[in-house]
């Protein structure tokens, strides 16, 4: 499919996700969002966008802003309110040749279309052999008082379903990269961009349209020697926050970044552990059966040789995130509590 | 040819420190002359030559420490053959659990160290009763408790004795599957690594450690002199203080921070009291002033107050044995005998070289044993089993001026016994008369695990009896 | 019952060639003979997993499926594989994937009427979930109205599934997007235990396309080629650009949901009636005789070859290996290589 180059600033692409960094060139996690969908919808045709308000209104996070004036209503479709739909006819777009990216106006939605996603989407391919190119995406996460329908992490819902790749990038050109790996990957993606770093965290990002951030691959963020956390999501940046405090104490933290958190770079958290003996695994899935659990699982299992200490994992209990914020502040793992986590675990 | 190897003094010795080359490459050397000086946890020594011949190479740093069967050195003696000396050559794996010191010490006619004992030593033996009991093949009943204190270090015999780890705190005993690992493949004897983790736990850092090799750091020393309870891990200790600009650095000996370890090792692991008498030594004063240049003269040895207060003290011990006792597990163990380590000062810090069967001599025995000992331990000549096996201790700090001292307990003994300076006082005599009279205080700091107060006030009572009652003058056959 | 709404074609109106009525009843009858044997087999202990019979339905499944054109999509489900192989799947390899065995369609990774090609033959790989596949069509029929190819998708399910959610969802999302798709409801009185007044609360489900501003039409769903004239006024309007139409097509469940129900909750006369008077099978055959199209010897002849061919297919079935136990983890993802290489042929077989 043709391949086209935009201009940043050309005519008519005023709207264009890259006119929107910062005078320095930083953009923003949710702008790194927007180019990636911008630079995939014009490198394929086939490539389209359908979701809740995402054209004429822009998106209810404006991360689709401009895109129906640019690609228009065949390509950027809003959709009825039928979450089950969203994902079935993406799914039947795609055994007819197109890529989808369906997004969820809130990640706590994607369970309205549960079933199309656990039944249809992750199974499918292994029943049949036919692919199913689809991206799922939307905004999850808590910690800005949105209440629990507002605050969800799917993640761990999904990735027991098998059969679909999940991503939730921390940094902004992560969430660039990997969105363009997820739109030209065959397999069904789920893309979660945690909404609290939409807009609060920014940096140099890729401009080349050809940059990717492979699927499955973990990123160390900060190297270390005492201590390793492995995180995933808003939670690197309260990591690498708590790192720097306990650099200060001499305590050496490696933070690793999953990124891709199913199927897991389970290599790349290996090495880290055979280098500290020591891990906090340090997730805002809840506890019992969150992303963590399994990551602890395969720590035990595959470098229990390396192990100065148990393993030690940290994350919010299995209820609903409350709405008041020193409810919220308390349910969520803190910068003090990741401290207090790497000490305990720093002294075993 | 004959290659020289770094000997293993004392059991549960992995290793040593070329301290000093005493001959250089081309030097000729007699057979016994001293080759190099050694460094271990036990004990500084020198190696004497088993050969008479020319040096032709020295293999190894001064101030390298390197695995007990290393060779070190290279003498032509003029035989064809390459003969490997040095009481090691067994006991070559560095990692030997501390099972090989007899067979291995008397594998050499010619090496000097490490001679074996014709008895094993008590305190090595880990069987509670009889310690000729047959060496262990299967582990102690109570060995493998990872909370229960193990009993004492292993039999000297039998190669593959299971050697329980040393308790040194409720932690000690959790190895995690790094430190399994890292020990396994670098050939660490845990039995000698100290925890620095949370209440004794060896941790990954401190394996890595007592395998950097070079200069021994503090918590990293192998078993020392002690063959039983080794020096304890550091419970919480303070964040030590990095070296500012205008201090000195240097680091610390290997005698050092055993030292450091023992004491620490002893103050938390025994139960310590502390007991003091007055003794009026009027009489010993008086005598040994008389005495002195004849004794000089007839022995060939200073006539000291310690050697009278050892016969006394050895007197009482055997009157009051459970003083001369040492806690095994959780039995008592008591020997029939008294084997006295005497306190000596020497520039490298504290040695206590033990007079073995004291309660056989009499006082100018124990007079001749003590200048013996201190000599060489002076001249770092003591060997190893000279430096342990003491039931009973006694320090003497009272020519340096101190009154009263409460002395640290040396492991596994139940009390030592403190010799302070000897001062006239006033003080009052028969019929409530004041006079002036020699007088000293003699104290001991007692482990209240094995022995009460009572015992040992009676015992002091006694050493106190018998200085002030005896008529030493016989005894020193003057 | 309701008003029987017809189409408005009229009834003699014959658009459809000799031969392909003859197929349409040779398809009919293979398809009948198929859902007796496999039900005598799985009786018999023979046929591994379950069976959900159509039989009774052969007017709809054959009525709507003859009313497609090559290209077009079918989305069925559990009860449809008589519509499946009017849209020209391969009986062998059918009857593998009941066996499980390496040369089903899905290669044993799913069973029995769980059964779709989708590369050779646009039908969608059945599945549980009630109307699961309702949703992608949706997706399928907005692809060909994108590509103005003139495709249409066609949907099947049963009297049950339109009490779900998704029924509505899709039905509603089609209409309001004019997509070229035809939703059939395969009314075949009672899902599972639960019959229509248990189901729904108007009279019809035909009505409904009201609600979404679609045509919808009921036809007797044992008059094949009445379910045909309303299938394929449904799909020309699709392809013209008309957009989704709902038709109930109703007929009764001859059998029990699956093979192990006996059924006994269908009121007596009422089966008696239709297998008696409202066979699709009989009457068409009837209906092909009296237009000459077919004598004694014809159908005889037919029914040796559909005879011959389930014979051929069975022992194919029994004859093709078991899936390799060690490609179980396999065809995850799609670079794993796994389906787009020959499926692995090492996995034993047993005899029939």
């Amino acid at each position: 499919m043709a391949t086209q180059q935009v201009e940043t600033g050309a005519a008519g692409h005023g709207a264009e996700p890259r006119g929107k960094r910062s005078d320095d060139g930083q953009a923003t996690y949710l702008i790194a969002v927007a180019e990636a969908l911008w630079e995939e919808m014009e490198r394929d045709e086939r490539v389209f966008m359908l979701g809740e308000d995402i054209g004429v209104y822009g998106g209810a996070f404006k991360v689709t802003e401009g895109f129906l004036d640019r690609f228009g209503p065949e390509r950027v479709i809003d959709t009825p309110i039928a979450e089950e739909t969203i994902v079935g006819m993406a799914v039947g777009a795609a055994m007819e040749g197109y890529r989808p990216v369906a997004e969820f106006q809130y990640a706590d939605f994607m369970s309205s279309g549960f079933d199309e996603i656990t039944t249809v989407l992750s199974r499918y391919y292994y029943r049949s052999g036919v692919p199913m190119p689809v991206v799922l995406r939307g905004p999850s996460g808590g910690g800005v008082r949105a209440s629990n329908f507002h605050s969800v992490n799917p993640e761990p819902w999904f990735a027991y379903a098998g059969g679909i790749k999940i991503m939730c990038p921390a940094f902004p050109s992560d969430a660039k990269g990997l969105l363009k790996s997820a739109i030209r990957d065959d397999n069904p993606s789920l893309f979660l961009e945690h909404k609290a770093l939409y807009r609060r965290i920014k940096e140099q990002v890729p401009e080349d349209p050809s940059v990717l951030v492979p699927i499955s691959s973990a990123d160390v963020k900060r190297a270390g020697e005492d201590v390793t956390i492995v995180t995933y999501g808003a939670m690197v940046h309260k990591a690498l926050e708590a790192a720097e405090t306990l650099a200060t104490r001499g305590v050496s933290v490696e933070v690793v970044d999953l990124r891709t958190v199913y199927p897991m770079d389970e290599d790349t958290v290996l090495r880290s552990i055979e280098k500290t003996s020591r891990a906090l695994v340090l997730y805002e899935s809840f506890h019992f059966l969150g992303i963590g659990a399994e990551v602890a699982s395969v720590i035990a299992e595959r470098a229990f040789e390396h192990l100065d200490a148990p393993v030690m994992r940290l994350a919010p209990p299995n209820h609903p995130v409350p709405f008041s914020p020193p409810l919220e502040d308390a349910f969520l793992p803190q910068v003090a509590d990741i401290e207090a986590a790497v000490d305990r675990l720093s002294a075993w | 040819m004959t290659s020289i190897q770094m000997p293993q003094l004392g059991e549960t010795i992995v290793e040593g420190t070329i301290l000093k080359w005493l001959k250089t490459e081309g030097e000729h050397v007699d057979q016994d002359e001293p080759l190099f000086e050694i460094s271990t946890d036990k004990v500084d020594t020198e190696v004497p030559s088993p050969v008479a011949g020319t040096v032709t190479k020295l293999l190894v740093d001064e101030g390298a420490t390197v695995p007990v069967g290393t060779a070190v050195m290279e003498i032509d003696d003029g035989t064809g053959g390459n003969g490997a000396a040095g009481s090691a050559s067994s006991a070559g794996d560095g990692a030997a659990e501390g099972s090989t010191g007899v067979t291995s010490s008397s594998a050499s006619a010619a090496a000097p160290v490490g001679t074996p004992p014709t008895t094993p030593t008590p305190a090595s033996a880990s069987a509670p009763a009889p310690p000729a009991a047959a060496p262990l093949s299967a582990p102690p009943p109570q060995a493998v408790a990872t909370q229960t204190p193990p009993p004492a270090a292993p039999a000297p015999s039998g190669a593959g004795a299971y050697t329980p780890l040393v308790d040194r705190g409720p932690r000690s005993q959790i190895l995690s599957p790094i430190v399994r690992r890292l020990a396994k493949e670098r050939g660490v004897d845990l039995t000698g690594v100290v925890g620095s983790g949370d209440g004794g736990r060896i941790t990954k850092a401190d394996v890595l450690a007592a395998t950097a090799g070079g200069a021994p750091s503090a918590g990293t020393a192998t078993v020392t002199a002690l063959p039983t309870a080794g020096p304890s891990a550091a419970v919480a200790t303070h964040p030590s203080v990095p070296a500012g600009a205008n201090e000195d650095v240097a680091p610390m000996s290997h005698i050092r921070s055993a030292i450091a370890q023992h004491m620490l090792a002893s103050t938390t692991q025994t139960a310590r009291a502390w007991t003091m008498v007055e003794v009026n030594v009027e009489r010993l004063v008086r005598l040994r002033e008389a005495a002195k240049a004849s004794f000089q003269e007839k022995y060939g040895v200073k006539l000291t107050y310690l050697p009278m207060v050892t016969r006394a003290t050895v007197d009482a011990l055997r009157e009051y044995a459970l003083v001369n006792s040492r806690i095994v597990g959780t039995d008592i163990v008591t020997p029939r005998f008294v084997h006295m380590g005497i306190a000596v000062s020497y520039d490298a810090g504290l040695i206590v070289p033990v007079i073995k069967g004291v309660d056989a001599m009499n006082t100018v025995g124990i007079a001749r044993a003590i200048a013996d000992l201190a000599a060489r331990a002076r001249a770092h000549q003591l060997q190893p089993d000279e430096v342990q096996g003491a039931t009973f201790t006694i320090t003497n700090p009272g020519p340096y001026g101190s009154l009263a001292s409460v002395p640290i307990i040396n492991e596994p003994n139940a009390g030592i016994l403190s010799l302070d300076a000897i001062q006239k006082r006033p003080v009052v005599v028969e019929e409530d008369a004041i006079a002036v009279r020699h007088m000293v205080y003699i104290s001991m700091s007692w482990d209240h695990r094995l022995i009460d107060g009572e015992l040992a006030t009676r015992f002091l009572a006694r050493v106190k009896h018998n200085l002030e009652t005896w008529d030493f003058a016989e005894d020193l056959g003057l | 019952m309701a008003t029987t709404l017809r189409s408005d074609a009229a009834a003699n109106d014959q658009p459809l060639a000799d031969d392909q009525l003859r197929q349409m009843l040779a398809t009919m009858k293979l398809a009948r003979y198929v859902d007796e044997r496999l039900e005598a087999l799985y009786r018999q202990g023979r046929l591994p997993g379950a069976i959900y019979s159509g039989r009774g339905q052969e007017g709809t499944h054959v009525g709507v499926v003859s009313a497609l054109r090559p290209g077009d999509s079918l989305f069925p489900t559990h009860r449809d594989l008589t519509a499946q192989l009017a849209k020209g799947l391969d009986l062998n390899r059918v009857l593998a994937q009941f066996w499980g065995r390496i040369d089903g369609y899905l290669r044993g990774r799913d069973g029995n009427s769980h059964i779709g090609d989708w590369d050779g033959n646009r039908t969608y790989a059945v599945m549980s979930h009630l109307p699961i596949a309702y949703p992608v069509a949706v997706g399928a029929a907005w692809a060909y109205q994108r590509a103005g190819d003139g495709r249409v998708a066609l949907a099947i399910c049963g009297d049950g599934a339109t009490s779900n959610g998704r029924w509505h969802e899709a039905i509603n999302w089609s209409s309001v997007e004019r997509l070229p798709v035809v939703w059939v409801v395969n009314n075949n009185q009672f899902a599972y235990s639960t019959p229509n007044e248990k189901e729904f609360a108007v009279p019809t489900i035909a009505e409904r396309g009201a609600a979404y501003g679609i045509p919808g039409v009921r036809v007797d769903g044992t008059d094949v080629l009445e379910v045909y004239r309303a299938a394929r006024e449904a799909v020309d309007r699709a392809r013209g650009g008309g957009g989704p139409s709902l038709i109930e097509s109703v007929s009764l469940r001859w059998r029990g949901h699956a093979g192990h129900d006996p059924a006994k909750y269908v009121p007596g006369e009422l089966l008696d009636h239709y297998t008696s008077s409202k066979d699709p099978v009989m009457n068409f055959e009837q209906h092909l005789r009296q237009l000459g199209l077919v004598d004694d010897d014809a159908l005889a002849e037919m029914q040796r070859e559909i005879e011959q061919r389930f014979e051929e297919a069975h022992a194919f079935a029994l004859g093709s290996p078991f899936p390799e136990a060690g490609d179980v983890n396999k065809g995850m993802w799609v670079e794993d290589g796994y389906w787009r290489a020959e499926p692995g042929r090492g996995g034993g077989t047993e005899a029939s």
